[in-house]
C-alpha cells in the first residue's frame, strides 16, 4: 500500500514539476506581460487555462506560480530540517539545562500560531522572498527538532555509540557520524511531510497580500487575483491554480507517508495484526 | 615482569535513589577486586550472570553511568603509567581508550552503527587511533588479521553473520594497537563452532603480545579449549573468590564455588547449585557464597588466602587456607 502511494505520489509530482519547469520555458512568453485585449477569456485551444483579468495566459502563469511555490516550499523544508536536526541533536547530546531550555523554546514557538508569527515576519520585510522563506523556516523547524531529539535520545545509549567512543571518536564525531545518520531517515520523512504545509503557508501569505508582489506569480497570488474574477464568472482563474495547489499538496503528502512506511517497515508479527 | 594492567582493590558502588521511609540502598557491583594482566597472557574471568563481571570492564574504560562510585587503582604500564580510574577524562579519551586499552564488546552486531559499512567504521577508527597510516590499507590488514576477507568490510552490519560481526569488532579493538584488550562476553549468543573460533582469535591476539581479559560465563567453553586461558579468576557476588593458573584451578579448585560451578557443567555431572545468587544491594556479611550454601564446607568468613605455586605463579582463594597439595 505504502509503495503504491509512493509511486502515484512521485509520478504526479514529477508531472507537476515537468509542467512547472518546462511550460514557461517552452512557451517563450513572459507570464508578467499583460494584454488587456485578451482579458478574462475562458479556456480555449489558444489559452488552455484561459486568461486572467490582465489578459495573462493562465496555463503559463499557473506553471510559473507552481514553480515559485514549490521552490519556496522546498527551500523552507530543507532549511527547517537543517535547523531542526541541529537543534534536536545538540539538545539531546548536551542534555541538562541546555536540553531543558531548548525544549522550552520549542514549546514557546509552538505555542504561538505559526501563521501569526509568519505574518509578523513578512510584514516587517514586505514582498521579500527571503522574508517569506524565513517566516516559514523559522516557524516549522520545531517538529523536526523534536523528532531528531527523540531519535538521538533513543540511540545514544546503544552499544554502537559506546563502541564509537572506544574507537576514539569525539563527541562531535559521534553526533555527526553515528547518531545523525541513524536519525536522518526520520528527519527526511518529516521534511517531506513539511513540504505541503510550506506550500499552503506560502500561498496563504500571498493570498493575504503579504507574500510576493502581485505581478510575480505564485499559487497564492493567483488565488488572490481569482477572488475578484470569480464574481465576474471567471471560474477558470480559480480552478486551475487551486487544482495545482491541491494536486501538489496531495502528491507530496503521498510521497511523505509512503516514505514513512518504508522507513518504519512493520515487523512480521505486527504486520499480521 | 611488570603487568600490562595492574588492578588493585577495585570497588564499584551504585547508590540507588532514596525511597520514602526506606534506607538508601547501594548496589555492590564490585568489591576489592585485584588482578594483574600480563602481555601475551589471557586471564579468563568467570562467574554467573549478574556477579559484576561486565561492570569491571566498564569501570576500567570509564564508561560507567554518572552515579557510579569507583575506588581503587588500575595502572596501565607504559610511558607514562596511567591510573585509568583517576586520570583526567581527556587523558582517558585521547590517550587510553582504544589506544592502550580496548574493548571487544558483548554484542557485536549492535556495536556497529547500523547505517554505515564495517569498512567505514573501521577506517574511521584507524584515522582516529592511528593517524598517519593509510586507513584503507590498515583496515584490510586488520581484516586479514582477524580472518575476514577485505571485501567483507564493504557490508553493512545487518549483512554480516554473527561470526563476521564478531571479527569486525575484534578488528575495531585492534585498530589502535592496544597493549590490553578487554573482551566482555565475546562468545555470548554464538553457536559452539563460532564461539570456539572467537576464543581462538583472542588467543592469537594474546600471542601477538596483547594482555587479554576474557570475561565470560561460559566455563564449559574454557574447559573445551584449555589452551585459550592462561589464568583464571572466579567471581561471585561482586568479589573474586579464586584466582590462579587456569589449568591448576580447573584441575583442582580451591573454593567451593569453583567446584560447584564445574559440577554444574555437563562434564561435571550437571548438578545445579542450590539457591540463588544474592541481590547485590543486600549482600550478607562475610562470605556471600557460604551464606547461600552453609553446608558446602568450612568458611572463615571470606578472608583471602594466597600461596605461591612450586611450578611458578600464585594461587589465591577465599574462605580457607589453600591445601599444600594445591600448591
Amino acid at each position: 500500500m505504502g509503495d503504491r502511494r509512493l509511486v502515484v505520489g512521485v509520478t504526479v509530482l514529477a508531472g507537476l514539476a515537468a509542467y512547472a519547469v518546462l511550460v514557461p520555458w517552452v512557451a517563450g512568453v513572459d507570464d508578467r506581460v499583460t494584454d488587456f485585449a485578451a482579458a478574462r477569456q475562458a479556456p480555449s485551444w489558444a489559452h488552455l487555462f484561459g486568461t486572467d483579468s490582465a489578459g495573462r495566459d493562465l496555463f503559463v502563469r499557473t506553471a510559473a506560480g507552481l514553480r515559485v511555490s514549490l521552490l519556496i516550499a522546498a527551500v523552507c523544508a530543507v532549511l527547517s530540517t537543517v535547523i531542526g536536526a541541529l537543534v534536536g541533536a545538540l539538545s539531546a547530546v548536551a542534555g541538562g539545562w541546555v536540553d531543558r531550555l531548548t525544549m522550552r523554546v520549542v514549546d514557546g514557538v509552538n505555542a504561538v500560531p505559526h501563521l501569526l508569527l509568519g505574518i509578523v515576519l513578512v510584514a516587517l520585510f514586505r514582498g521579500s522572498l527571503v522574508a517569506i522563506i524565513a517566516s516559514i523556516a523559522l516557524t516549522h523547524w520545531t517538529q523536526v527538532a523534536r523528532i531528531v531529539r527523540s531519535e538521538v535520545l533513543s540511540l545514544r545509549d546503544r552499544p554502537h555509540v559506546d563502541a564509537a567512543v572506544l574507537g576514539g571518536a569525539t563527541r562531535w564525531r559521534v553526533v555527526h557520524r553515528h547518531l545523525l545518520p541513524a536519525a536522518l531517515p526520520q528527519a527526511l520523512v518529516a521534511a517531506v511531510l513539511l513540504l505541503p504545509h510550506a506550500v499552503w503557508h506560502e500561498s496563504t501569505l500571498s493570498f493575504l497580500g503579504l507574500g510576493l508582489p502581485p505581478h510575480r506569480a505564485s499559487l497564492g497570488t493567483l488565488l488572490e487575483e481569482a477572488r475578484s474574477s470569480l464574481l465576474l464568472g471567471g471560474w477558470w482563474t480559480l480552478v486551475f491554480p487551486a487544482l495545482g495547489l491541491v494536486l501538489a499538496t496531495l502528491a507530496v503528502a503521498a510521497v511523505g507517508s509512503g516514505l514513512r512506511d518504508r522507513v518504519a517497515l512493520p515487523r512480521r508479527a505486527e504486520a499480521t495484526l | 615482569m611488570t603487568p600490562a594492567l595492574s588492578v588493585r582493590d577495585l570497588t564499584v558502588r551504585f547508590p540507588l535513589a532514596a525511597r520514602r521511609r526506606a534506607p538508601r540502598r547501594v548496589v555492590h557491583a564490585a568489591t576489592d577486586v585485584s588482578f594483574d594482566l600480563h602481555a601475551g597472557r589471557v586471564l579468563a574471568l568467570v562467574g554467573e550472570s549478574g556477579c559484576g563481571k561486565s561492570v569491571l570492564a566498564s569501570a576500567l574504560l570509564r564508561l560507567l553511568p554518572g552515579n557510579a562510585v569507583v575506588t581503587g587503582s588500575a595502572v596501565l604500564a607504559g610511558s607514562p603509567p596511567v591510573d585509568v580510574l583517576t586520570a583526567d577524562e581527556r587523558v582517558v579519551g585521547r590517550q587510553v581508550r582504544g589506544r592502550r586499552l580496548a574493548l571487544v564488546p558483548q554484542s557485536a552486531a549492535t556495536s556497529l552503527t547500523p547505517v554505515r559499512t564495517a569498512r567505514s567504521q573501521l577506517e574511521e577508527a584507524v584515522c582516529e587511533l592511528a593517524p598517519g597510516t593509510d586507513p584503507r590499507a590498515r583496515a584490510d590488514e586488520l581484516a586479514e588479521r582477524v580472518g575476514l576477507a577485505p571485501r567483507d568490510l564493504d557490508l553493512f552490519p545487518h549483512e554480516l553473520s554473527g561470526g563476521m560481526a564478531q571479527r569486525v569488532v575484534v578488528a575495531l579493538a585492534l585498530a589502535g594497537g592496544p597493549a590490553v584488550v578487554l573482551a566482555d562476553e565475546p562468545t555470548a549468543g554464538l553457536d559452539r563452532p563460532l564461539a570456539n573460533r572467537t576464543l581462538q582469535l583472542l588467543r592469537e591476539v594474546a600471542d601477538a603480545g596483547c594482555a587479554v581479559l576474557l570475561i565470560t560465563h561460559d566455563l564449559g567453553g574454557l574447559l573445551r579449549a584449555p589452551e585459550v586461558a592462561d589464568d583464571l579468576a572466579v567471581m561471585y557476588a561482586s568479589r573474586l573468590m579464586e584466582t590462579g593458573p587456569a589449568a591448576a584451578v580447573l584441575a583442582a579448585p580451591a573454593h567451593d564455588y569453583t567446584r560447584d560451578l564445574l559440577g554444574a557443567l555437563p562434564a561435571g555431572g550437571l548438578v545445579p547449585i542450590p539457591g540463588h545468587p544474592p541481590e547485590l544491594t543486600d549482600l550478607p556479611a562475610g562470605c556471600a557464597y557460604h551464606a547461600r550454601r552453609p553446608d558446602a564446607g568450612r568458611c572463615d568468613g571470606g578472608a583471602l588466602h594466597t600461596a605461591a605455586l612450586h611450578t611458578g605463579g600464585v594461587r589465591s582463594a577465599r574462605c580457607r587456607p589453600l591445601a599444600v597439595a594445591l600448591c
